[in-house]
């Protein structure tokens, strides 16, 4: 069970799963094969082209805050997925999961988000997608 | 090579005897001749507009998404691509990882090349809003509108807000030297009820999306047909580029007609490389400033 603002790290090792098309090859900066979730504060939100982010500040059980960044899809594809630029705000509290990036960094591509009442935010990503 | 001739589809000219028949004399006719020149002259004004009816190219105008069905395919689009084609299994949400390429020879150039590149190199303030040019473009999961009269066609792409114009005039390409850019120049006829664009002056970009870059020299031929029921635009995309490849390759793409949507402003924002470069920076956590060194 996930405490709010707990940091929960889970490496999900995933088959056929469909990784969603960037701008940057998503193939070659995220893996494919691995999918992280985390809960956590939002600090920021963008919502621009090529890809929105959200900021996020996750806490580890011994206390530490580390902030993640996701990377969503393009707005022009959040906008047809039931995303608005005011979806996620500064002091939500959410879940995202997602796929993490290769070079070591807290960022991931983002694949679901879901809101402190375990609601799905907008449509999840990662299939039949841009 | 394929052709690159335009051969512009021209109504049929009227027969003598049609022509005849419209504007002939009759005097000194018997009255069975006359009878067959008053009934072909009935023929032609009702089977003319039939006949330009039907030469008249489909309509292929309005909005286009992605078919994210698996597996798609033409085999008679397929079977119109020229030798020593490889078809590439890219098309939409997936891509090729680092040093895959789908077949395509790349030259030794190229591919040392593309063993360079790193995913981070685009992730920067200069690359980040750099538009890929059609090459790769065309292919992805991004809707796009035709709007179609006889002698221009224009599409209109979401992704990086590209436009491409596609003379059906029957003009030529610019001479060689002619600038190039991310859409190039394209020129375009019907074949049946095919439409094939040709398309130079196209500015090096990614062909993959993983490091591996066309030349300035590339050159696409496009076949764009109508499904039977008109709801399915279906395509191939071919290129050669023989500074880069020893072979050639194409796409298979079909896209779904959706009525009533638009193209979306993609209005890149290159300030997302900052969101990237500042995480894990303890003095910049806002993604607004400095970039982790």
């Amino acid at each position: 069970m996930l405490g709010k603002s707990l940091l929960a790290v889970l490496a999900l090792f995933l088959v056929g799963q469909s990784p969603a098309w960037a701008h940057h090859s998503f193939a070659a900066f995220f893996d494919s094969a691995k999918i992280i979730k985390l809960r956590g504060t939002v600090t920021a939100f963008h919502f621009t082209n090529p890809h929105g982010t959200i900021s996020l500040d996750v806490t580890d059980e011994a206390g530490k805050v580390q902030r993640w960044r996701a990377e969503t899809n393009a707005p022009v594809v959040l906008m047809r997925r039931g995303w608005t630029r005011d979806s996620v705000k500064p002091g939500d509290v959410i879940t995202i999961d997602g796929w993490v990036s290769r070079d070591g960094k807290p960022y991931l591509r983002l694949r679901a988000a879901y809101d402190a009442h375990g609601k799905a935010i907008g449509q999840a990503f990662g299939q039949n997608d841009g | 090579m394929m052709a690159k001739a335009l051969s512009k589809r021209m109504a049929p000219a009227a027969s003598p005897e049609i022509r005849q028949g419209l504007i002939g004399r009759e005097s000194g006719m018997d009255w069975m001749r006359c009878a067959v020149r008053s009934g072909l002259a009935a023929w032609a004004l009702v089977a003319l507009p039939v006949a330009a009816a039907e030469q008249s190219p489909p309509d292929i105008s309005g909005f286009w998404s992605l078919d994210m069905a698996p597996n798609v395919s033409d085999p008679a689009l397929i079977a119109k691509l020229p030798p020593d084609t490889v078809v590439l299994d890219d098309t939409g949400v997936t891509e090729f990882p680092s040093g895959e390429f789908g077949g395509l020879k790349l030259k030794p150039e190229a591919r040392a090349a593309a063993a360079r590149w790193k995913p981070q190199d685009e992730m920067t303030l200069s690359r980040v809003c750099a538009a890929p040019s059609i090459v790769y473009a065309i292919q992805g999961p991004f809707p796009f509108e035709i709007h179609q009269t006889p002698t221009l066609i224009v599409f209109k792409y979401e992704y990086f807000d590209q436009v491409r114009l596609i003379f059906m005039d029957g003009r030529p390409h610019p001479p060689a030297d002619a600038p190039h850019s991310k859409v190039g120049h394209s020129t375009g006829h019907w074949e049946g009820d095919e439409l094939v664009i040709d398309t130079t002056h196209l500015a090096p970009a990614t062909i993959t999306n993983n490091g591996l870059d066309h030349s300035a020299n590339v050159h696409m031929v496009e076949r764009y047909k109508l499904s039977a029921d008109g709801n399915m635009l279906k395509a191939t995309q071919w290129f050669e580029d023989p500074e880069t490849l020893d072979n050639n390759g194409a796409r298979y793409i079909q896209w779904e007609k959706k009525a009533g949507s638009y193209v979306f402003p993609y209005d890149c924002d290159p300030s997302f490389a900052i969101q990237y470069q500042t995480i894990g920076n303890p003095a910049d956590e806002s993604g607004e400033g400095t970039p982790a060194p």
